[in-house]
């Protein structure tokens, strides 16, 4: 047994791990106790379209400031290098019920946070001194992890869901320079179309 | 066991005719055939891996063979590149080969083959290539996957000004591909219907984050980042040193940077020892020493990167190359105004070495002082011959004793040395003015130097000496910063010793006399020019025995407050130049030359005026115009202060220009202004004429006139003339007549306005209104206040007629009388002429007087009653009666006279008015009632009368008297 313990199960781990990607878990149940770390506070709502605003303020400077300093080709063709065309993005519904929309907005709150966990990453390599882009990248990512908890709170004290499934990005360290450009610019074109809907529907 | 004797017989068996094969192939050359060619593709370094063995050797042998490759490019057919490749092989060893593409590998497919050939030395010629291998196919197409697009290669690394081969592959061959360095268009040559190559030459480092390069068609566009390198330099000034001869540490310059997100490494290695250590910094390195020290060390420093190596060498010598650390606590020890002891702490170095430390004494930024001293632990020294009240500074550094290489690190610590009295006297001078005969002596001073302040100045201390009462001493303190103070002295003579004190004590005294009686000042005004080094002056001595000689000037100009300046002089000296930062062109300077004299008085020796440079005349006198006749005016400017000036006035030029352009007269000359036109120039050379009579001027002419002063340096502007007509030749004989008459028609014609009522008065006078008469004033200045006048309504005209005759006539009107309504259509006026007792209440003595505008025939034709007056009368009615003195007299004249045939025992009277005409008392109401002859039509000279005779009834003179009152506004 200790055999099987040792040997089959992470080989089993191993087989299925993806790098930088997460198999679907399903919403926790109803009835499933949920208790945050801390308590949440009473104007949870406020606070998330207030971040949601804050995001979607940024998104357009984050996305001029990234393809800027890339260097050519990406500020003269953006229409087809940096399409928002990502296609395991999260969906959203913008007419489903708060509980729905929050879910969503959990899964692509969480699905942007690792992405640009990645391309903060890979700027730093790439442009070390592009201490600007840098900072918004920091900042960005700052906001989108106080977002996602604070929606995990409301999901919790109002819906009583404590785990949503999520799926993350591409991981980008195995490409190449260009396609880490490429993906980052994707994204970040998709984020800024993304939180502008977000931000209305919230 | 069984099992593994026959193994063992049959491996035997096997070996025996392989040694027989041996020594076949020694004997004679055979071709061996590499065997098990296996191609792989390393895609990052553009390489294909080649392996292979030759099956054929024989066992233990080990030949030197020659291969050669052939390498095809998209088809087997193709070659592009073939060589040789010379190495000892020995049986069944895998041979390893490599060789870089500058195509992508990923751009096309290539196949390898490679045939062999033995060239050992052992082996006798003829000798023969193998045949070839089968052509090994690399094929990393394969492994892409489905992208219309692909570019290559990926993340290349290449080294500033190499060249570098790109490639694309398109699936769509219609697509319109154009590729871009950045975003330069690049043109490529095709190489296979899917494939294009772009060689990029001599390329260039753009940016650190790499250089983009991208093709796009329709779809999304492809693209490659190439990381340029600039070359790894050569480290430069590669040194090595201890601090503490436990720890070395080498320190190099590791040039410009590469440029590339990886650095260079650099390894440090020292071949005595055979150690090597990686460096943490590319610029510096750090080695232990060890605890067998070794004396000398060989150190090879290698840096190297992708594409270099390089290397640098040094032999060190460790005890020569000691680099002592920094000492510390450095402070100053027992301060005072000259002296102050320094002490410190140095590091011991190995064993307690000795270190050689040098102290520095620093005054104002510059080495004052430098001693070395031999320190161990401690290092002291006494600095010596410094300034009293001095900021110095003292520096430490230290070297290693044994073999001097390098001054360590400094510290310093600044230190400020104690006071001392001030060493030099004061330079002192005086200012003398005399009030009311007495002297008032202003002292001026200059601040000591720093040399000789040897402290802080806090105050001077002035003693005033009076040399005619040696008991009287006057002190007086002055507290710094103040340079000056004034002292007010008898007529007496005076030594004043002026000290500076500072915490320490006082200077030498500076002393100065001073006489009570004003000197010798009527010396006369000498002048100089100046230069650009200032005023050269010179004087001569008047007696043998000076002492010195002081030159005192202002340095403002004259119209600012004086900032007295002097400068003392040796008693050997008898010229000097003054100069000054403050003396500016066109500002006169006034220069005193002072002779000081054993008692150390000072006698004015002479005055001298200049400028350091004169200027021409900013501006022009005002000139007052006078005495304009028609052939002549006078200029006049006596206001204009040559003293003043941007320069000695020399005199005046007098321009004239007339519209008629007449010839210049005596004494002008012709001259052409600046702006070309021409007039009449007369100079006045006497700076001190300041009037100019211009003659011989044409009768109403218009003139212009101008009068500039001039200097050395020129004259004052041109550019403000003033204009002047003469008058014609008669216009004064007229202006003599006219002026007068014109005066004297206003006079009279403005008293004529003013006098008018007046005149009107006189010669045309109004009906007289009894209000208005001028014989109330008289009245009224006859202080009678009940004066009232008779209201019309109140005359009973034919009630009583007075008449200067015997009583016997008085009963002849009684019967006529009229009730006071049938007399208020005529509106006879009725003057109160004198007052009544206050008491009285019936008819009292009466004056009737005689209206000379009247006809004095038709006057004695009327009646004239008299009424007793009621002493009730409207005070209001006394305010406008007022006369003019003279007339006062004049009626109070003819009264008397009347009145003189009156006894004199009457003294109360009452006056009866006379009746006016009907027509008098208003103009402009008709008559409504014809003239009667019993009214009084004119007045006429009212007689006094007896009280008894003028009596009327007591009971008629209440009435008529509330009558008069209850009806004011009847009277006029």
């Amino acid at each position: 047994m200790k055999v099987l313990a040792a040997g089959v199960v992470p080989l089993l781990l191993v087989l299925h791990w993806r790098h930088g990607a997460g198999s679907p878990l399903p919403i926790t149940p109803v009835n499933a106790t949920c208790a945050t770390r801390h308590p949440c506070p009473s104007n949870l709502m406020n606070q998330i379209r207030n971040q949601l605003g804050q995001l979607n303020s940024s998104a357009n400077s984050l996305f001029i400031l990234y393809y800027t300093a890339q260097g050519e080709p990406f500020p003269n063709n953006l229409d087809k290098l940096c399409s928002p065309n990502v296609t395991d993005f999260p969906p959203f519904h913008a007419n489903g019920t708060e509980k729905a929309r929050l879910v969503e907005l959990y899964r692509i709150i969480a699905y942007l946070g690792a992405s640009l966990g990645n391309i903060t990453r890979d700027q730093k390599v790439l442009n070390p001194y592009a201490h600007g882009l840098h900072s918004k990248l920091n900042s960005t990512a700052d906001v989108l992890r106080g977002l996602l908890s604070n929606v995990l709170c409301r999901l919790c004290s109002k819906y009583h869901v404590s785990h949503v499934d999520v799926t993350y990005g591409p991981d980008t360290s195995g490409k190449d320079v260009f396609q880490k450009k490429k993906l980052g610019c994707q994204l970040l074109g998709k984020y800024k179309q993304v939180i502008a809907v977000l931000a209305q529907a919230f | 066991m069984a099992l593994f004797a026959v193994l063992q017989t049959t491996f035997l068996l096997a070996l025996l005719p392989l040694r027989t094969y041996q020594n076949e192939v020694l004997s004679e050359p055979l071709p061996l055939t590499p065997e098990s060619l296996n191609v792989s593709i390393n895609s990052t370094k553009q390489c294909l891996h080649l392996q292979w063995t030759v099956h054929s050797l024989d066992y233990h042998q080990e030949l030197k063979m020659v291969f050669q490759i052939q390498i095809s490019r998209f088809k087997a057919s193709n070659v592009i590149w073939m060589g040789n490749y010379s190495t000892t092989v020995k049986r069944n060893q895998v041979l390893h080969w490599s060789w870089e593409s500058e195509l992508p590998l990923e751009c096309a497919m290539h196949f390898v083959r490679v045939r062999t050939m033995v060239d050992d030395a052992r082996i006798p010629a003829p000798r023969f290539w193998s045949n070839w291998s089968s052509w090994e196919k690399a094929d990393a197409q394969s492994s892409l996957g489905d992208q219309p697009l692909y570019v290559f290669p990926k993340d290349k690394l290449v080294e500033e000004g190499s060249d570098v081969t790109i490639c694309y592959i398109s699936r769509n061959h219609q697509d319109n591909i154009s590729c871009y360095l950045e975003d330069e268009l690049t043109y490529g040559k095709q190489l296979d219907q899917n494939v294009w190559a772009f060689e990029l030459k001599n390329v260039s480092f753009l940016r650190k984050s790499g250089t983009n390069f991208y093709c796009k068609g329709r779809g999304i566009p492809e693209g490659v980042v190439l990381f340029v390198s600039k070359v790894l330099e050569e480290p430069k000034d590669f040194s090595c040193e201890t601090r503490d001869l436990k720890t070395l540490t080498c320190a190099w310059d590791p040039g410009k940077d590469t440029g590339l997100i990886q650095l260079p490494s650099y390894t440090l290695f020292e071949s005595f020892s055979r150690k090597k250590t990686l460096c943490k910094h590319r610029n510096r390195c750090d080695w232990q020493v060890t605890q067998d020290p070794q004396e000398t060390y060989n150190f090879t420093l290698v840096a190297e990167n992708y594409f270099r190596k390089r290397s640098v060498n040094i032999l060190f010598n460790l005890i020569h190359g000691v680099h002592p650390v920094a000492p510390y606590n450095l402070f100053p020890k027992n301060v005072n105004a000259t002296h102050a002891t320094m002490t410190w702490k140095v590091y011991s170095i190995g064993n307690n070495s000795a270190l050689l430390c040098q102290l520095q004494l620093l005054g104002e930024g510059k080495v004052i002082q430098q001693h070395n001293v031999s320190v161990r632990v401690n290092g002291e020294y006494l600095l010596s011959e410094l300034e009293p009240d001095t900021d110095y500074m003292a520096r430490v550094c230290c070297a290693y004793a044994d073999h001097f290489w390098k001054w360590s690190e400094s510290i310093s610590q600044k230190f400020t040395t104690g006071e001392a009295a001030p060493s030099e006297a004061p330079d002192v001078w005086r200012d003398v003015t005399f009030v009311s005969g007495h002297p008032t002596v202003t002292l001026f001073w200059k601040p000591l130097a720093k040399v000789h302040t040897n402290g802080k100045i806090l105050f001077y201390n002035v003693v005033v000496e009076n040399l005619d009462e040696p008991s009287s001493l006057e002190v007086l303190s002055v507290p710094a910063p103040a340079n000056s103070t004034k002292v007010t002295l008898n007529q007496s003579s005076y030594q004043i010793h002026v000290t500076a004190h500072n915490s320490a004590g006082p200077s030498p005294a500076s002393t100065v006399a001073i006489s009570g009686h004003p000197g010798n000042e009527n010396v006369e005004e000498g002048r100089m020019n100046g230069t650009e080094d200032g005023f050269p002056m010179s004087w001569k001595p008047q007696s043998r025995n000076a002492t010195g000689y002081v030159v005192e000037w202002c340095d403002g100009p004259q119209n600012l407050p004086c900032i007295l300046r002097w400068k003392n002089l040796g008693p050997t000296t008898t010229g000097t130049v003054i100069s000054s930062g403050a003396f500016r062109p066109g500002v006169r300077y006034n220069f005193r030359i002072y002779e000081i004299s054993t008692k150390r008085m000072a006698h004015l020796l002479e005055k001298k005026a200049g400028y350091l440079e004169e200027l021409a005349p900013s501006y022009n006198p005002q000139v007052v115009m006078s005495n304009l006749t028609s052939h002549s005016f006078t200029l006049s400017w006596k206001d204009y202060p040559t003293e003043s000036q941007t320069g000695f006035i020399q005199g005046y030029y007098v321009y004239l220009k007339s519209k008629a352009g007449e010839k210049c007269h005596h004494g002008f000359e012709k001259t052409v202004l600046p702006d070309n036109s021409v007039c009449c120039k007369y100079t006045i050379d006497n700076p001190d004429e300041k009037t100019f009579v211009v003659k011989a001027l044409q009768p109403e002419s218009v003139y212009e006139f101008l009068v500039t002063p001039y200097t050395s340096a020129g004259e004052g502007p041109l550019d403000d003339f003033t204009k002047v007509t003469t008058p014609d030749e008669y216009s004064h004989i007229l202006l003599h007549i006219i002026l007068p008459m014109i005066f004297c028609v206003l006079v009279v014609m403005i008293t004529c306005y003013l006098k008018s009522q007046w005149l009107k008065d006189k010669c045309y006078p109004d009906i007289p209104d009894p209000y208005k008469s001028s014989v109330l004033s008289l009245i009224k200045f006859k202080e009678n206040p009940h004066i009232t006048i008779m209201n019309v309504n109140d005359c009973v005209p034919d009630a009583i007629e007075v008449v200067n005759k015997p009583e016997g006539s008085k009963t002849q009107f009684i019967g006529t009388r009229k009730s006071p309504t049938e007399t208020k259509g005529t509106k006879p006026t009725y003057l109160d002429l004198l007052p009544t007792e206050k008491n009285y209440s019936g008819p009292g003595p009466c004056i009737c007087f005689e209206n000379f505008t009247y006809n004095r025939a038709a006057s004695d034709l009327g009646y004239c009653g008299h009424f007793p007056v009621t002493p009730q009368a409207p005070p209001c009615q006394l305010g406008p009666l007022t006369s003019p003195e003279n007339l006062l007299k004049t009626l109070e004249q003819n009264y008397m006279n009347s009145l003189g045939e009156i006894p004199a025992g009457e003294a109360n009277l009452n006056y009866v008015s006379q009746l006016a005409s009907p027509m008098s008392g208003d103009k402009e109401s008709p008559p409504t009632n014809p003239p009667e002859p019993a009214l009084c039509s004119e007045y006429k000279m009212q007689m006094a009368l007896p009280l008894g005779l003028a009596s009327p009834p007591p009971g008629e003179d209440s009435s008529l008297s509330s009558t008069t009152l209850s009806d004011p506004s009847q009277r006029h």
